[in-house]
């Protein structure tokens, strides 16, 4: 890694742009997972990921901020405008996309009647949202999302957990899974089947 | 759109969205133009996003066009409901239909903001690679080997999906560029292939389009 790059870990003293960087990472994972979030509660007419978005969305907000106020603290050491521009513009940008998951949201949290147009479209996508229940004795159960390799396995990407009554969002790889978990995922067709299978396959 | 070789567009630096063109009415359902906005939503921020990692002007072009595309679908599919409208409750269902739609847009129109910081000198973001590498799902670059198996291979047959994890949104071949390439798809020796997913994903993916036990030019080699 040359001079120029930015550093990610914090041990090494220097500052350069890793903090802003972090930040602007953070916001483009939180943009899209509030997305595919806002697509799920379409798609399932559920109110609880809507208000999550809602939930998400100050987030977004104040990581919009904070990579705005960040990259003009650096300013200050490295003089480098552009650079500044670039991050900021960037911010801006994700926002938007977080704003357009919200507005999806709206239309969720508004109690008229779904039109069904919008569940057929949603299915005949490319990127499939689908949920799956875990089964007792499941290979997928007490291990984490990454110990399963669920996505380099299946394809899906696990965007909630539902455990008990209630939701966990953006779930990372050291999330444990257990049995009666619902997994709310998105991915292709083909891999809706291999993570349902996952799901059922008894570990022996 | 689906499958179109690209030429090369180089040429064409600046926006190519014609402003004030007649948009034609297209005798299509509400739900196919729907699906077709989402499925785009999805594709042009993953594609906005890897033309800055790669310095890639066509695929930054391609982002535009379909930034265009999404404009002509939002007002088609505000044409079609509105002929479908018949009474208050169609009225008020199909609100929320082109509600979507416009966020759909409006996720389209973000994706074209961020290409054009490709505009901007290069040496301003050599951080972005490494933004765009460290986040969850990650952009990677891989090319086929002639001898990998998956040379020759339709994506579905190749199962890329499913044994990697790796979702396939575009490909680099001598004619051009192949943008969300279809399941029918082949692929050839010499593909570049530009993919999103998980570092382990990745792994496997590097594997499967090399040869076993033999070393090829490193992913993303110079073109």
């Amino acid at each position: 890694m040359s001079g120029k790059l930015p550093v990610r870990e914090e041990e090494t003293g220097e500052v350069d742009f890793s903090k802003t960087t972090r930040l602007l990472l953070e916001l483009k994972d939180t943009s899209e997972l509030m997305v595919d979030l806002a697509y799920s509660a379409l798609l399932y007419d559920n109110e609880d990921i809507a208000d999550e978005i809602f939930s998400l969305e100050e987030v977004a907000d104040d990581l919009e901020k904070d990579v705005q106020l960040s990259a003009m603290e650096d300013l200050k050491e490295h003089k480098d405008v552009k650079k500044g521009f670039v991050l900021i513009r960037l911010a801006t940008a994700m926002e938007k996309i977080a704003d357009a998951a919200v507005t999806i949201a709206d239309v969720v949290l508004r109690d008229i009647e779904r039109n069904p147009v919008v569940c057929l479209s949603l299915r005949d996508s490319k990127v499939r949202i689908t949920t799956v229940t875990v089964e007792s004795g499941s290979i997928l159960a007490r291990r984490s999302i990454g110990e399963n390799k669920i996505a380099s396995k299946s394809g899906m990407w696990i965007i909630a957990i539902r455990k008990d009554r209630k939701y966990y969002y953006g779930p990372d790889e050291n999330t444990m899974i257990s049995e009666g978990d619902l997994l709310l995922a998105r991915g292709p067709k083909e891999g809706e089947s291999i993570l349902r299978e996952m799901a059922r396959k008894k570990r022996r | 759109m689906k499958n179109l070789v690209v030429k090369d567009k180089s040429h064409l630096r600046h926006r190519s969205k014609v402003k004030h063109e007649e948009i034609e009415y297209e005798p299509r359902s509400v739900r196919e133009i729907l699906t077709e906005m989402k499925d785009i939503s999805e594709l042009i921020t993953d594609l906005a996003y890897s033309a800055l990692v790669l310095d890639s002007r066509e695929i930054a072009e391609e982002v535009r066009e379909l930034e265009a595309r999404m404009d002509r679908l939002n007002y088609q599919i505000r044409l079609t409901a509105l002929i479908a409208s018949r009474s208050m409750e169609d009225a008020e269902s199909l609100t929320g239909i082109l509600t979507v739609a416009s966020a759909a847009e409006n996720i389209s129109n973000a994706a074209g903001d961020i290409v054009d910081l490709i505009d901007e000198e290069i040496d301003t973001r050599p951080f972005l690679p490494f933004i765009l590498r460290d986040a969850d799902e990650k952009f990677n670059v891989a090319r086929i080997s002639p001898e990998s198996e998956l040379a020759g291979k339709t994506i579905a047959d190749s199962k890329i999906g499913t044994r990697t994890g790796a979702i396939v949104i575009a490909v680099n071949r001598r004619s051009g560029w192949i943008f969300d390439p279809s399941k029918d798809f082949r692929l050839r020796g010499n593909d570049l292939l530009i993919v999103r997913g998980t570092q382990d994903g990745y792994n496997n993916l590097q594997r499967l389009s090399k040869h076993a036990g033999q070393f090829t030019e490193k992913a993303g080699g110079s073109r």
